[in-house]
C-alpha cells in the first residue's frame, strides 16, 4: 500500500509541471498571492488569447530564469510562480522586486512592439 | 496611443521637470543677484534665527492673527498645501512610475490615503474659487494670472481623480492627467506658482526685520 | 468702487498733477523703479496671491464697511500693480488717485503684516509710491509745507532759530515758579542726556517741554537740549517720500548730538521720529542701526520707575485703556514697558481694546495722514470708526496714548464719535501725579 502511494505521489510530482502548464490555458488574469491585499484591480490577462493575438510560441519570451540579478533568457521557468524568484520586497538590493518584474515584463515588451497597454489603468481596470 | 503616451511620459516629462528644476534655480539665482545689487538696506537685516521662528509660528494652523481671523482660509489653504505636496509624491501610482522607470522605491501612502488628499486639493480648489467669486474683497483683486493658476493647480488633481476612478475616456484621462502635472511643474518657476520658491525668502525677510528690528512678532 | 469714486481736491495734488505729462509720469517711475527698487518689491508683486487675507487688518477697510478698496491688497491693486503693469506709463489724473490712496488712506502701520502668510510689507509698497509722487511733485499741500519747513530750517514748523531758544527759555522761567532751580540746560557737553522733541512742541504744546522739564528735574537727570538746528527730531519727508531730505535730517539731528558728547538721545513722546530712526532714516543713510543710542520716552519713563526715580504722591485714578502706537510697539516692541509703566501710574485697571499690543488698531493720523491736513480730516474720521468702537467697548474715561499722532488723531476720533474719553501723554500724568515741591 505504502508503495503504490510512493509510487502515486512521484507520478504527480512528474506530471506537475504539465498540470500547470494546463493550468496556464485557463489563466484569466495575473494575480500573484505574494502581494496579499492587493491596492489595484488584478490585471485581466487570458495567456492563449494574448499570445495568439502577440503571436508569441516561446514561453521564453516571458518565462525566463536567472540567478544573481541576471536574466537566464535560455532556461525557461514556466510552472515557477514569478513569486519564488522575485520576491515582493527584496532583501538584495540588485534584485527585481515583484511588482517591478512585472511591469518590467509587460511594458518593456509593449513599448517595444508598440503594442499593448502602457498607462496603469489600462491593464488595472476596476471593474465597474 | 504609444506615440502620444511616449511622448508625455519621455520628451515632454524630462522637459518639464528641465523647465522647473533649471528655471527655478535660474529664477532664484537673478533674484538673489538683484537682492544684493539692491536691497542691501533690507538684506543687512537677514537673521537665521528670527526667520525660522517666523517660519515656523506662520506654519502652525490658527497661531497668527490673520489665521485667526480667516478660519475657513486656514483650513483651506493648510490642507490644501499639504495635500498638494505630498499625496503627487506619496502616491502608489507615482512612486511605481519611479520604480518602473529608474528603480528607485520609497514608502507609499495607502491608496484610499492619497485618494481623499486628492479630494482634498480639488475641494479646496473649489473653495478657493468661490472665494474669488463670491467674496468682494478677493473679487476685487483677483485677475487672469490668479485664476490661470488655480486651473493649473487643479487640472492635476481632478484629472487624476478621473483617471484613477477610470471614469470617462482612460486614455484621453491619463495622457491630459500627466500633461497638466507637466504644465504645472513647468509653470512653477514663470507664474505666480513662484511664490513656491520665494516666499520662504519673503517670509524671512519680515521675520528677521520684526525680530531683529521692531522686536515684535510678525504672526 | 475705487480711488475715483472718493477724489478730494487739494492745492497740492492738484497743481502737481497739472505739470505732468505722461511721458514724464514714465521717466519718473522708471527712475525709481530701477534705481531704488530691487527684489524685494519684484518678490512681493509677484507671490501676492491675492488671497484678501490681508483686508480684515486694516482699519480704513474695517471702518468702511468691507469696501475691497480700502483693503491694503485693494490699494496696491490701484497703485503700484498699476504701475508695474503698464510700467509707469499711466495718465495724471491716475496719478492724483494714486497720490491720495498712498498719502491719506494708508497709515503705514503694518497691521496687515501679521495678516499676510507669505510675509508682504504693504507698508514699504505704500511708501514707495509715496516715493514716486514725491518725485512726480504731487504731495498734499499740507503735508508738502512741513517738508518745505524741514528742508528750510531743519524743523517742522518753521521755527525760527531764536524762537526755539525763546520757548525754551520761557518755558524754563514758568517752570521755575513751581520748581525753583529747574534748569533746562542747552548745549551742555557731555551730558548722558539729549533730549530732543518735534517741533509742534515748541510751537503748540509748549506745556509738554514744561513737564520734561519737570520730570527730569525730579529725576535729578544730567540732561541737555540743544540751541541749534538738529532739535527738531521730526521727518515728515519720510512720509512724503522726500527720502533725501530725511537722510540729511538724521545726519542733523545725531550730528546736533554728537557734537555735544552726550551719551544717548532721549526722545518725547512721538512715534513716527522714532520709526524714523531705527527703520527709515538710518538705512537711507545706510546705518543698520543709530549712532548715538536712542531711547523713547516710554523706555525712559520706565528707566526712571525702576530706578526709583519717580516720585508719586498720588495715582492717577483708573481704570484706564492703553492706545499702542504703531512706531513704538509694532515698531519697536515697548507694549510690555508700556503697561507696567501704566500700572505704576494709575490706580485701577488697564481695560484692554479688543486689539492690543503688536496687533493693535491704528488710531488713523499717523504715517503723516492727519498731517495732510483738513481736506482730508473726514476721510481720517471715516477711518477710524473701527478705532472708535474698540475703544468704546472698553468704557473707560481715560486713554493713554504715548504719541503725538495718536494724540492729535484720537482726539479728533473721540470728538467724532461722541466717546466721551479723554487722551493722556505718559508726560501728563507722571507730571500730574509726581511729588512737587509745595
Amino acid at each position: 500500500m505504502k508503495k503504490i502511494a510512493l509510487v502515486a505521489l512521484l507520478a504527480l510530482s512528474l506530471l506537475l509541471p504539465a498540470f500547470l502548464a494546463m493550468a496556464q490555458d485557463d489563466l484569466k488574469e495575473i494575480k500573484s498571492e505574494a502581494f496579499g491585499k492587493l491596492q489595484r484591480p488584478a490585471v485581466a490577462f487570458d495567456h492563449n488569447a494574448h499570445n495568439e493575438k502577440a503571436q508569441i510560441e516561446d514561453c521564453l519570451v516571458c518565462h525566463h530564469s536567472g540567478e544573481n540579478g541576471v536574466q537566464d533568457k535560455t532556461t525557461g521557468s514556466e510552472g515557477t510562480p514569478c513569486s519564488e524568484c522575485h520576491k515582493v520586497k527584496p532583501t538584495d538590493k540588485k534584485a527585481t522586486s515583484l511588482m517591478r518584474a512585472y511591469h518590467k515584463q509587460c511594458i518593456a515588451c509593449h513599448t517595444e512592439k508598440k503594442k499593448g497597454p502602457l498607462a496603469c489603468g489600462e491593464c488595472h481596470v476596476r471593474k465597474k | 496611443m504609444h506615440e502620444i503616451y511616449n511622448l508625455v511620459t519621455g520628451p515632454l516629462a524630462w522637459l518639464a521637470w528641465g523647465i522647473f528644476i533649471v528655471g527655478s534655480i535660474y529664477r532664484l539665482a537673478i533674484m538673489y543677484i538683484l537682492a544684493k545689487k539692491k536691497d542691501a538696506p533690507s538684506l543687512a537685516y537677514m537673521s537665521w534665527g528670527f526667520s525660522l521662528r517666523s517660519i515656523i509660528n506662520w506654519l502652525i494652523p490658527f497661531n497668527a492673527l490673520g489665521w485667526r481671523r480667516n478660519p475657513l482660509m486656514t483650513v483651506a489653504t493648510f490642507a490644501f498645501h499639504i495635500c498638494l505636496v505630498v499625496a503627487p509624491i506619496f502616491l502608489l501610482a507615482h512612486v511605481a512610475l519611479w520604480d518602473q522607470f529608474f528603480g528607485i522605491t520609497y514608502p507609499v501612502l495607502d491608496e484610499k490615503v492619497t485618494d481623499i488628499m486628492t479630494m482634498i486639493v480639488v475641494a479646496a480648489c473649489l473653495i478657493f474659487a468661490a472665494r474669488r467669486i463670491f467674496q468682494k474683497e478677493v473679487r476685487y483683486v483677483s485677475g487672469f494670472q490668479d485664476w490661470l493658476i488655480l486651473v493649473i493647480a487643479v487640472l492635476p488633481f481632478a484629472t487624476g481623480l478621473l483617471a484613477y476612478y477610470q471614469l470617462g475616456n482612460y486614455q484621453v484621462m491619463i495622457v491630459l492627467h500627466i500633461l497638466s502635472g507637466e504644465i504645472m511643474l513647468a509653470a512653477i518657476p514663470f507664474t505666480r506658482l513662484s511664490h513656491m520658491l520665494f516666499s520662504v525668502f519673503t517670509r524671512s525677510y519680515m521675520g528677521s526685520e520684526f525680530g531683529g528690528v521692531r522686536r515684535v512678532k510678525d504672526w | 468702487m475705487g480711488i475715483k469714486d472718493r477724489l478730494i481736491e487739494d492745492v497740492g495734488l492738484r497743481e502737481g498733477v497739472k505739470r505732468l505729462t505722461e511721458d514724464k509720469i514714465e521717466q519718473v517711475v522708471q527712475t525709481v523703479l530701477k534705481g531704488e527698487t530691487g527684489a524685494r518689491l519684484a518678490a512681493y508683486s509677484e507671490i501676492c496671491m491675492r488671497c484678501g487675507l490681508c483686508s480684515e487688518a486694516c482699519h480704513f477697510y474695517l471702518s468702511h464697511d468691507g469696501d475691497p478698496s480700502y483693503s491694503p491688497v485693494g490699494k496696491v491693486q490701484q497703485t503700484m500693480a498699476v504701475l508695474l503693469k503698464k510700467k509707469g506709463r499711466v495718465s495724471p489724473d491716475f496719478i492724483y488717485g494714486m497720490a491720495q490712496i498712498a498719502y491719506t488712506e494708508c497709515n503705514l502701520c503694518r497691521r496687515c503684516v501679521h495678516f499676510c502668510p507669505v510675509g508682504i510689507d504693504t507698508g514699504y509698497i505704500m511708501s514707495t509710491v509715496r516715493r514716486i509722487c514725491h518725485k512726480l511733485g504731487v504731495t498734499p499741500q499740507y503735508i508738502q509745507d512741513t517738508a518745505h519747513s524741514h528742508s528750510a530750517t531743519f524743523n517742522q514748523m518753521w521755527v525760527k532759530e531764536d524762537e526755539w531758544t525763546d520757548s525754551l527759555q520761557w518755558q524754563e522761567d514758568e517752570a521755575r515758579e513751581e520748581f525753583p532751580g529747574l534748569r533746562i540746560p542747552l548745549d551742555k557737553e557731555g551730558a548722558d542726556i539729549y533730549y530732543s522733541v518735534i517741533a509742534p512742541e515748541p510751537k503748540f504744546r509748549t506745556q509738554l517741554i514744561y513737564q520734561a522739564a519737570a520730570i527730569m528735574n525730579a529725576a535729578g537727570a544730567d540732561w541737555t537740549m540743544p540751541s541749534e538746528p538738529g532739535w527738531d527730531n521730526s521727518d515728515m519727508c519720510m512720509f512724503t517720500g522726500d527720502f533725501e531730505m530725511m537722510g540729511r535730517l538724521k545726519r542733523k539731528h545725531f550730528e546736533s548730538a554728537q557734537k555735544l558728547k552726550v551719551k544717548r538721545i532721549v526722545m518725547g513722546e512721538c512715534g513716527h521720529a522714532f520709526r524714523s530712526v531705527y527703520d527709515m532714516g538710518n538705512r537711507w543713510v545706510a546705518w543698520k542701526m543709530y549712532p548715538v543710542p536712542v531711547i523713547h520716552s516710554i523706555e525712559f519713563f520706565w528707566e526712571l520707575m525702576k530706578q526709583g526715580k519717580i516720585k508719586l504722591a498720588k495715582k492717577y485714578p483708573g481704570p484706564v485703556t492703553v492706545h499702542d502706537p504703531c512706531n513704538v510697539v509694532r515698531g519697536r516692541g515697548h507694549h510690555e514697558k508700556l503697561r507696567e509703566l501704566v500700572r505704576f501710574l494709575v490706580d485701577g485697571p488697564i481695560i484692554e481694546t479688543a486689539s492690543n499690543r503688536e496687533h493693535n488698531i491704528c488710531c488713523t493720523a499717523g504715517g503723516g495722514v492727519i498731517n495732510c491736513g483738513p481736506p482730508f480730516k473726514n476721510v481720517r474720521l471715516d477711518g477710524s470708526k473701527a478705532k472708535a468702537e474698540e475703544l468704546r467697548a472698553t468704557g473707560v474715561k481715560t486713554i493713554v496714548a504715548p504719541c503725538h499722532n495718536c494724540h492729535g488723531g484720537l482726539e479728533d476720533t473721540v470728538h467724532r464719535y461722541k466717546l466721551d474719553m479723554h487722551i493722556k501723554f505718559l508726560g501728563d500724568i507722571i507730571y500730574e501725579c509726581m511729588e512737587k515741591p509745595s
